[in-house]
Formats: structure tokens, sequence, C-alpha cells
């Protein structure tokens, strides 16, 4: 007798055919949704010239300005350069902030941090036991939420009508997020810490700050590090979008460009920021394979 | 006294022979004193930024144009936000929202196609002659042709994730018009195609290689590899991947509407241009509420999943 459809769908990895499922027809009803279809992938008029000429430009970027600039203007590469410098000082500064942020907020929102025990067991219970807390520790955690769940672009929005345009949001806009991110992995990266070390600490005599401080922080920290850096090259990209903003990074000279239609110059920009995100990975996943042994 | 010696040695060659990496110091102080140069630099224009007239900036906007204008004047009645805040949603709020969710879920979607070919073709243990073998033999024609479509497929990858979404939004937009969604659609999925490209490529050159050799030995083909074996093998943490990715394609879909595309960002734009800040205030909740059931969504689906 043939099996009904849910019971052959439970068989082994059942599940995961399930979700397969799922996403298939959510897309399908998505699309129809949006009325989108594949004829509409196809330029038409304007655009199929847009995309010859830029494509034709991709691997001849301009070195010099491609139409005459005033007398006196800084040459092309030296203003990509600086472009690219300011990129990286925005992300550089919104990142360190962020670390300021995200660093302590983690380490309040982990459940490793209220007891040396391993996390997971009854930690809601001993918070509301020792401290009465649980609503501190729910309103950290919906903080987190909400700093991480507006994208920077909105909290740059944000900001830019609450300050006016000055760097200092830029880099507010990215920290803000980011804060709430490396909170929430960091949190995560300390629960999920071996807590061996920490056992052996607190069975000798150590309190719970040092078991804290010398067992699982120096366990969890190479990770925390590898991801934050990680972060830093999202930062990157993420600083460079700012510029479309108004901000005067790589996005700012590249929407300039791209709408006076040269795509030289476009790709210049393009090319500097996709060598400076590539050279960030290898760096960066380099890091991770050599210091998160596991 | 001499065990304490002996203890004090040991603990010495420990130090010594501990795990070091040149790359960590190096980037660290790297890092660190980029980022003392950016606190430093000019450009961020510390001390500007601390002016009288931006505090009062931020007071009015607190104080004045974040408060829905039906409450601006009159006293604070749960009644008038109420309706004030369904008239938004109804208006324009659901119509996007669903919008938002329709075009992260086609994008996350096509990302997975795009990435499954490139994480076979990125990995190392796969892209080569002979799949799976211990020793890769080198040269031949069949190496060097493997290892060109191996470089070509990660530098492709690589193209594809270090454009930032909202870039390729912005040129997509040019080339097909405002017309659709497809821009916003195709800038997602080629970003986080290529995102999930490498993390797939990764997860390929971690299988356990003896069975997959046994396979080959016992005459399996590329093709039934692909299909018999590397699809199921990789399948699990290759969906963590892709619902992980989820969350973030969903957030990113918002603000794609800013560059005109029928997103919440779409509306969140318009609402800017007119300075109604509370009304764009409202519109960006409606993205966090939609933001947090993907959360939630995606943290069901990977327990799921991880557990089989």
């Amino acid at each position: 007798m043939a099996e009904p459809l849910w019971g052959q769908l439970r068989v082994q990895g059942g599940r995961r055919r399930l979700w397969i499922l799922a996403v298939a027809a959510a897309a399908v009803l998505s699309a129809l949704g949006l009325g989108v279809r594949p004829e509409g992938l196809v330029p038409t008029g304007g655009g199929s010239s847009i995309l010859a000429s830029f494509l034709g430009a991709a691997f001849t970027p301009a070195l010099t300005y491609e139409v005459a600039v005033p007398a006196g203007t800084s040459p092309l590469v030296l203003k990509v350069l600086d472009a690219l410098r300011r990129t990286l000082v925005f992300a550089a500064a919104g990142m360190s902030l962020a670390i300021l942020i995200g660093f302590p907020l983690g380490l309040l929102a982990s459940g490793a941090v209220w007891d040396g025990r391993p996390p997971g067991r009854s930690w809601v219970l001993r918070l509301t036991r020792r401290f009465g807390g649980t609503a501190v520790f729910v309103a950290l955690r919906a903080l987190i939420a909400l700093m991480r769940s507006v994208h920077e672009l909105l909290w740059a929005v944000l900001l830019l009508a609450a300050l006016g345009l000055h760097p200092f949001s830029a880099v507010c806009a990215i920290a803000i997020p980011y804060g709430g991110t490396l909170a929430k992995v960091f949190s995560e990266i300390l629960d999920e810490a071996p807590t061996d070390s920490v056992e052996v600490l607190r069975a000798s005599g150590a309190g719970r700050w040092q078991a804290f401080c010398l067992g699982l922080l120096p366990r969890a920290l190479p990770d925390m590090a590898a991801y934050a850096f990680y972060r830093f090259e999202c930062a990157v990209r993420s600083s460079a979008v700012l510029g479309f903003f108004g901000f005067p990074t790589l996005g700012y000279f590249l929407k300039i460009a791209f709408d006076n239609h040269r795509f030289h110059e476009v790709w210049t920009y393009l090319w500097a920021l996709i060598l400076t995100v590539a050279l960030l990975e290898v760096v960066s996943s380099a890091l991770r394979r050599r210091v998160v042994v596991r | 006294m001499s065990i304490q010696r002996d203890r004090r040695a040991e603990v010495r060659a420990l130090w010594r022979d501990r795990p070091r990496s040149r790359l960590l110091p190096w980037t660290l102080g790297l890092s660190a004193a980029w980022t003392l140069y950016a606190w430093l630099s000019p450009d961020l224009d510390l001390g500007g930024f601390l002016a009288r007239r931006r505090l009062d900036n931020l007071l009015a906007f607190l104080d004045e144009e974040l408060v829905p204008y039906p409450l601006r004047e009159a006293p604070f009645d749960l009644g008038v936000l109420w309706s004030w805040l369904t008239g938004i949603w109804n208006e324009v709020g659901a119509e996007s929202t669903l919008a938002t969710l329709q075009i992260s879920i086609l994008a996350i979607a096509l990302a997975g196609v795009l990435a499954w070919p490139l994480s076979l073709l990125t990995a190392r243990n796969f892209a080569r002659p002979a799949p799976f073998e211990a020793l890769e033999h080198s040269g031949g024609p069949g190496a060097r042709a493997w290892r060109w479509t191996r470089r070509g497929a990660s530098f492709l990858a690589i193209l594809m994730r270090a454009v930032p979404e909202y870039i390729l939004a912005f040129l997509l937009l040019a080339v097909l018009g405002p017309r659709s969604a497809w821009p916003a659609v195709l800038a997602l999925a080629i970003h986080n195609g290529g995102i999930l490209g490498r993390l797939g490529g990764e997860v390929t050159e971690n299988l356990e290689p003896a069975p997959l050799r046994a396979l080959v030995a016992a005459g399996a083909r590329r093709g039934g590899l692909v299909a018999f074996a590397l699809f199921p093998l990789t399948l699990g943490r290759n969906l963590l991947y892709f619902f992980y990715r989820f969350e973030t394609c969903v957030r990113e879909a918002t603000v794609l509407g800013m560059l005109g595309i029928v997103s919440l960002g779409y509306w969140i734009q318009g609402a800017r241009a007119k300075q109604y800040y509370d009304e764009m205030l409202l519109l960006m909740l409606f993205g966090v509420g939609l933001v947090l059931a993907a959360d939630l969504t995606s943290a069901l689906a990977r327990r799921s999943i991880r557990r089989g």
C-alpha cells in the first residue's frame, strides 16, 4: 500500500526536503506576486547600449579623466586613492566604535558571564534568583535585536536627519548595527566556547570572574578577533555605499561618474573597491584558518 | 626545589613551542595603527561635530519631528495613534512589506541556484582531473583546464561578492529600468550567490575524502558523484548557510527600495524627501518587524535542519 505523501517526506532527511520544497514554492509565489518575468531580464532601448558600453569598459579602467577637467584638479588616480583612504577611515572608525559597543553588550548578553557553569542549563532561573533581572536580560537582547535589524543605510538616513551631514554620522551609522551584530555573535561564541578550563579553575578555587577572564575569554578571543576582522571587510563595503548618501567615500564619486556616463572611471572606482575587499578577504580567511583551532 | 625548577623549564618550553603565527600580530598591529590614524585624521572632524546647532537639531528631531503628526499639538491619545498607524499600514505599509519579503525570497532562491555550481567548481578536491584522489597529478592538458576552470570560478565568485548589493542594484537599474523588481532581485542574488558559492566551496573541500574515493574506485563518474554523493552530503551545511544569508537578504531588500524599486525603502525615501520623519520612522519599524520575523523563521529552519 502506498504511504501517504506526508509519511514519505518524513523518511530520513525529510526535513531538508520539506524546507527545500517550501523555499521553491515560496520563490515561485514571490515571482508571481512581484510580477517579474524572464523577459524583464533583457535590457531594452537605452538599457542595452548602457550595458554594452559599461561592460566594454570593464577591463580598461580609466587612469586619467575621460573628459576635460578644470586646471588644478588632482589626477584621477590620486582622487580614487583618496576616496579609498576615506572609505577605509570611515570603516575603521565605525568598526572600532562597534567593537567598543559590541564587546560589553556581548559579554552581558551571554549566559556564560552570569555564572561560570556551562551555559544553557538553567541560567534563566539562576539569573532570576540572583538578580531578579530577567527583565534586564530581555531588554538587553531586545536592544541588540533593534540595533541589528535596522540596516546601516537606514541608520544613516536617520542620523542624517538628526545630526546633519557630518562624517561622524556615517561612523555612527556603521557602528550601531555592526555593534549589535558583534554583540550577538560574541555572545554566541562565548556560549559555545569550551568550558573545560573554566571548570578546572572553578574546582581549584578560582572566583567566577577569575575563571571567566582566565579560563573562558582566552578560548573565545581568537574567534572573536577573526569575526571582527571579517566584519571590517563588510564595513568597508558599507562605507563605500554610504557615499550614495553624500559622504565623501567611493560610492559618492562612483555615482557621479556613472550618472555622467563616464564608465571607464566607474570601473576605476569599482576595481579599487573589489581589489581592497578581495585583499581583506584573503587576510581574513587566512586568519580564520590559522587562529580558529577547533 | 629541583621539581619546581623542572616545572618552570617545562612551562618555558611550552611557552616557547606555543603555536605562533606571524599573520596575527601583523594584522592586529596594522588594524590598530589604521584605527588610530582614522580617529586622528581630519576627515572625521570630531571637533566640528560637537557644534551647538547640531545638538539643537538633534533635540528638535527627537522632540518634534519623530512624534506622529496627529499627536504633535494634541494630548496623547492611543486611538489617534492607532488610526495613524493603521492608515499608513493600509495605504503603503502592507503592500511594500510584502514586496520586500517577496524580493528577498526570490533573490535568495536564485542565489542558491547560482551558488551550487560555484561551490563545486571552486573546490580544490573536486575541480581537478581525478576528483578526490589523494595525489594531484600535475601537468597534462586536463589538469591545466581544470586549474583554469577553478581559478575562473573563484574569480567570478569574488567579483560577485565584492561589489555591494546597493551598487549592483544601482548599476542594474540603469540597464533594466525601474519597471520591475528585477534590479533588486538580481543584485541580491548575485552578491549572495558569490558568498554562498564560497561558503559552499569550503563545505565541499572539508568533506571526508575516504567514502568519496571508494565511490570513484567503484567506478562512479563525475555526474553520479555530484548527484548522489556531493549533493546530499553538502546539503545540510549549505542549507544552514542559505537560511543564515536569508536574514541579511531581507534587511538588504528593504534599503534597495531607496533606489526607486517598490520595497519599503521606496516609501522610506519618499517620506524622507517630504521630511515626514514620523512616517519614515514608522515604515522603518515595519521593516524591523519583517526582519525579526525572518530571523525567527531562519532560526527555526536551521534548528529543524540540524536535527536532521
